[in-house]
């Protein structure tokens, strides 16, 4: 019988918690070097075109400057798409980067930066995404790796014969990820091999990304991260800045810092890409839905294909016999989209859950029920089973918490003095994905554990999570428990991304640790074989966002008061960081409802709020009550720890739940985002 | 870039005759931005950050003067408050408390943004601006010291010594609407003073014209048509209030950009108009005090 008490659901706090807030975690950018030289980067300063010739002699001239690197002098790459930095003279998007200096301090070269000067033959871009574009075309696969489009019944047929039917177009605006800690790399060559101290989502991804650019083998490559500054998603495959650092490095013999600047971000580290999506639902009177149609348009650029899988999620959350999914882009002269907070769940799952509240409406029926109407029992795609799905005891019991029962139906029917108030509900869902990883684990002769493996904390509390687990396999307290992380030299693992870093990293953990506890003392495992098979089920997380809104009748400010988020996201590992992931996403989620909109000069074909100054996310005064809880659920065929990923799926339909409740408060449907005053008043 | 570190109000005014084209450096919070991303790149800067000088802070004849290099964070102190709240109120809006430990007063003047949170309140209490330089030392009403977008009467040389308040007893409201609700640059902001001894109001508007600016045809129009008393003033007619409002307004010369519409800027400048006279006035038929 065990003594120790169990690590796994105490609420522990952050293992490098103190380190952090007392300024002793290092950052990638912060790792002292020496001799170390300083990379800015030169962008493209139009947005179609070819550079003509690249003049460096004022920036050779300044004093400090080592050397200015572009298509003319730079090595040749093994690589393609945005990490073919430099390789062509060709120019695809505004802010490109068409040339970097390397410098002795980051100010000398910051500056020789601003004397490089580049001309151009210009071309016509081409920059609009419409839903009439010429050139929509239908990509081969949408990501990760998902069908294209789907068809199951006769969709037109349903929607002619359905009794009620609801047809609108939602919108999003192309918006960007904006950790707190901007890309970094320091590059340093050392023995034909490369060293990388790299803010990222997976360092593993990083050295296998970088090895074939340079011509060298993975194992020549080490990149050390242990401590990453937040990434949303654009850490999550290396950006061209890493590869360019190396290059720089390269070139100087020397090591190179290279830091993105929070402006230089907003063209160079991905975001998400604007989507225009047509929902169309038929129903019967008591709102059983006989058919759903999503059709996605979004844009990509010329450089590399991203599309984003915005209608997924619509292929199995509610039942329907008749339905279809489209994705369409069209490539614009602008930077790649690429993975944003939640791809594809989240603006999809925006459109969806607003068509469901319109739905409502239209039959009269509360939007809570409704939902329940449609529950599925099994995926309306596949056939499959899920392993657990508990979308309609998340929505009961978030109705219960927030006081749902209290919702007047009729809009524009509840004021407080100049406040018109609103409650709005919209479902949730992520997928519960695994992906192998393999690990190290040693028992140490002092009676300690020592567990290495490339996962990745980009503040999501992963460290921390993966002690605990190593800790109850051990049937150890997690004081006698080190886990490192961020260093590739583990070996390969799954990125922290699609909300599946403790799944995957923590079934190789515990494939380790169990060998420990079996009597050996030094095991390296990986978790291949092990992460699929049996039977074909469909995993998914669920969860219900509930928000109160209050909009200002005379000059439409929307303030979020309070929000309930209910979520059946398996056994929580870490209640105390499970909480701060599901807020966080939920804040996120207001964000994308109420605030974030990068904006598009046409003209000059350049996103224009290109700083936090103006590319808004919303202050603490901003939020108000956020109540988080989840349901009493185990999954173990999702994983041996029974948990699904959260890092995600608190975004996923909360910017619907408040945009239904701006409904609910003013009659008042807003389909394009953000909620901005401006769209509101007049109309009040 | 040299950096010059005058510890006196002279050793400032000699190193501004030396170097007249230099950038003078007083919290950064705007001329820091423009250095980062290249906008500027000064061969000399001044930085007034050790001029202890130009934080003094009095109050002469009725007036207060502010040294120009006040922060927002020094504005937000009760002596400030008690003689003219609209200030502190203006300040407390700004930025973030790094931003207003960092930012001027005399910065945020001289900057001569249209949005600049202190500059529709300053226009309300009938500020003027004392300056010194090649010039000599002068005083400059704060309406004629903001001659366009971002450019103030400042000359090559000049240093912006103090800011003169009057000081004046009765409501002072401050106004801001903005895209959230913190560490936010104002869509339309609005500030109106009362004076219950010179039975005058004073209305700023920003953000809604190329400079901050008075609404003085507004507030004449109003002046006649409000009942004072020591210790109040009254609106008769509640229906005037409309009108102000609509005055106000038609004042806006607002335009479309990133943070919002003209169209939504000129509404919400007559809404606050609306609301900050009703805080200020009271409504209806004066009542007598009970004595």
């Amino acid at each position: 019988m065990s003594v120790v008490a169990p690590s796994i659901g105490a609420p522990a706090d952050r293992i490098e918690g103190r380190d952090k807030v007392a300024g002793k975690a290092t950052y990638a950018f912060e790792y002292e070097q020496v001799n170390v030289a300083y990379a800015a980067i030169v962008q493209s300063s139009i947005a179609k075109g070819t550079v003509r010739a690249v003049d460096s002699a004022a920036a050779l001239a300044l004093p400090g400057v080592l050397a200015v690197l572009s298509h003319e002098n730079a090595p040749t790459l093994s690589a393609e798409g945005e990490l073919a930095v430099l390789q062509s003279l060709e120019v695809s998007y505004r802010g490109q980067i068409v040339a970097a200096v390397i410098a002795d301090s980051l100010e000398t070269a910051r500056h020789a930066g601003q004397l490089v000067r580049v001309d151009y033959d210009v071309a016509q871009h081409d920059v609009e995404l419409r839903p009439d574009h010429p050139r929509l075309y239908k990509p081969d696969r949408v990501n990760p790796n998902f069908p294209t489009d789907s068809e199951q019944g006769d969709v037109e047929q349903a929607l002619a014969t359905a009794t009620i039917t609801v047809d609108e177009t939602y919108t999003t605006p192309a918006q960007h990820n904006n950790p707190m800690e901007p890309h970094a790399t320091i590059a340093v060559w050392e023995n034909d091999g490369l060293t990388l101290y790299d803010s990222n989502q997976g360092a593993w991804r990083v050295a296998q990304t970088l090895a074939p650019i340079f011509g060298i083998d993975v194992g020549q490559v080490r990149v050390i991260s242990p401590h990453v500054g937040g990434g949303f998603g654009s850490k999550g495959t290396p950006r061209p800045h890493a590869v360019l650092a190396a290059m720089c490095a390269q070139h100087v013999q020397r090591a190179v810092k290279l830091a993105v600047t929070r402006q230089q971000m907003f063209t160079l580290t991905g975001y998400r890409t604007p989507t225009i999506q047509r929902l169309q639902l038929g129903a019967d009177r008591d709102g059983r839905i006989s058919a759903i149609a999503h059709d996605v348009v979004e844009q990509t650029s010329t450089v590399q294909e991203f599309a984003e899988q915005t209608a997924v999620a619509t292929r199995m959350m509610y039942a329907s016999p008749n339905r279809r999914t489209t994705h369409r882009l069209v490539a614009l002269n602008l930077p790649t989209p690429a993975w944003m907070r939640a791809p594809g769940e989240c603006p999809g799952m925006y459109a969806l859950e607003s068509a469901l509240d319109e739905l409502a409406v239209a039959c009269d029926l509360d939007p809570v029920e409704l939902r329940i109407r449609n529950e599925p029992d099994v995926d309306p795609e596949t056939g499959n089973r899920f392993s657990t799905r508990n979308l309609v005891a998340c929505l009961r019991e978030g109705a219960q918490r927030f006081g749902w029962s209290d919702r007047i139906p009729e809009p524009a029917s509840r004021r407080a003095a100049r406040w018109m108030v609103g409650m709005g509900v919209a479902a949730a869902t992520y997928p519960a994905r695994r992906a192998p990883s393999t690990a190290h684990a040693n028992a140490e002769a002092d009676g300690t554990f020592t567990i290495r493996i490339t996962a990745s904390d980009i503040g999501t509390g992963a460290r921390t999570v993966l002690t605990q687990i190593a800790a109850d396999t051990l049937d150890a307290p997690i004081e006698r428990v080190r886990v490192e992380i961020g260093d590739s030299s583990s070996g390969p693992a799954q990125v922290a991304g699609g909300s599946s870093g403790t799944s995957s990293w923590g079934t190789a953990v515990v494939k380790a640790c169990r060998l420990l506890r079996a009597g050996q003392t030094e095991v390296s495992v990986d978790t291949s074989d092990d992460v699929d098979g049996g039977e074909p089920l469909t995993k998914q997380a669920f969860g219900a966002h509930f928000a109160e809104v209050l909009v200002d009748v005379d000059t439409g400010e929307v303030r979020v008061p309070r929000m309930v988020g209910v979520f059946g996201c398996g056994r929580i590992i870490n209640p105390k960081t499970a909480r701060s992931q599901f807020i966080g996403g939920m804040t996120m989620g207001v964000s994308m409802a109420l605030f974030e909109e990068t904006l598009l000069d046409p003209h000059l074909g350049a996103y224009v709020n290109h700083d936090l100054a103006m590319y808004h996310v919303p202050t603490n005064a901003d939020i108000g009550e956020i109540d988080v809880a989840w349901i009493d659920e185990e999954d173990f065929a999702v994983n041996p720890m029974g948990a699904k990923g959260l890092g995600e799926i608190g975004i996923v339909g909360c910017a619907a739940a408040v945009a239904n409740a701006v409904y609910n408060a003013t009659g008042i449907r807003i389909r394009d985002l953000p909620i901005t005053p401006a769209k509101l008043v007049g109309r009040l | 870039m040299a950096v010059l570190l005058p510890t006196t109000i002279d050793e400032t005014l000699a190193a501004l005759a030396a170097t007249p084209a230099a950038l003078v450096l007083a919290g950064g919070t705007d001329v820091m931005v423009d250095v980062n991303e290249g906008r500027r790149r000064p061969e000399h800067v001044v930085c007034l950050r050790r001029v202890e000088t130009l934080r003094a802070r009095s109050v002469e004849n009725g007036t207060l003067v502010l040294g120009a290099a006040t922060t927002y964070t020094e504005l937000l102190e009760p002596e400030i408050a008690a003689v003219a709240p609209a200030i502190t109120d203006a300040a407390r809006t700004v930025g973030s408390p790094q931003i207003r430990n960092a930012g001027t007063i005399g910065g945020n003047l001289a900057t001569a943004s249209p949005a600049g949170d202190t500059l529709p309140v300053l226009l309300a209490l009938g500020a003027s601006v004392e300056i010194d330089g090649p010039a000599g030392r002068r005083r400059i009403a704060l309406q004629d010291f903001l001659v366009g977008p971002k450019r103030s009467a400042l000359e090559p040389g000049d240093l912006m010594i103090a800011v003169r308040i009057p000081i004046r007893r009765g409501p002072q409201e401050y106004l801001k609407v903005g895209t959230r609700n913190a560490m936010v640059i104002a869509v339309a902001s609005l500030a109106l003073v009362v004076d219950l001894d010179a039975r005058t109001v004073g209305i700023g508007l920003g953000s809604v014209g190329p400079t901050a600016f008075l609404a003085a045809a507004a507030a004449e129009w109003l002046t006649p048509r409000l009942v004072w008393a020591d210790d109040r003033v009254s609106l008769p007619q509640a229906a005037d209030a409309a009108t102000f409002a609509g005055l106000v307004a038609a004042a806006a010369q607002p335009i479309d950009d990133h943070r919002s519409t003209a169209r939504y800027r000129t509404h919400a400048i007559e809404v606050m108009a609306s609301r900050a006279l009703r805080r200020a006035v009271q409504f209806g038929a004066p009542h007598r005090a009970a004595t």
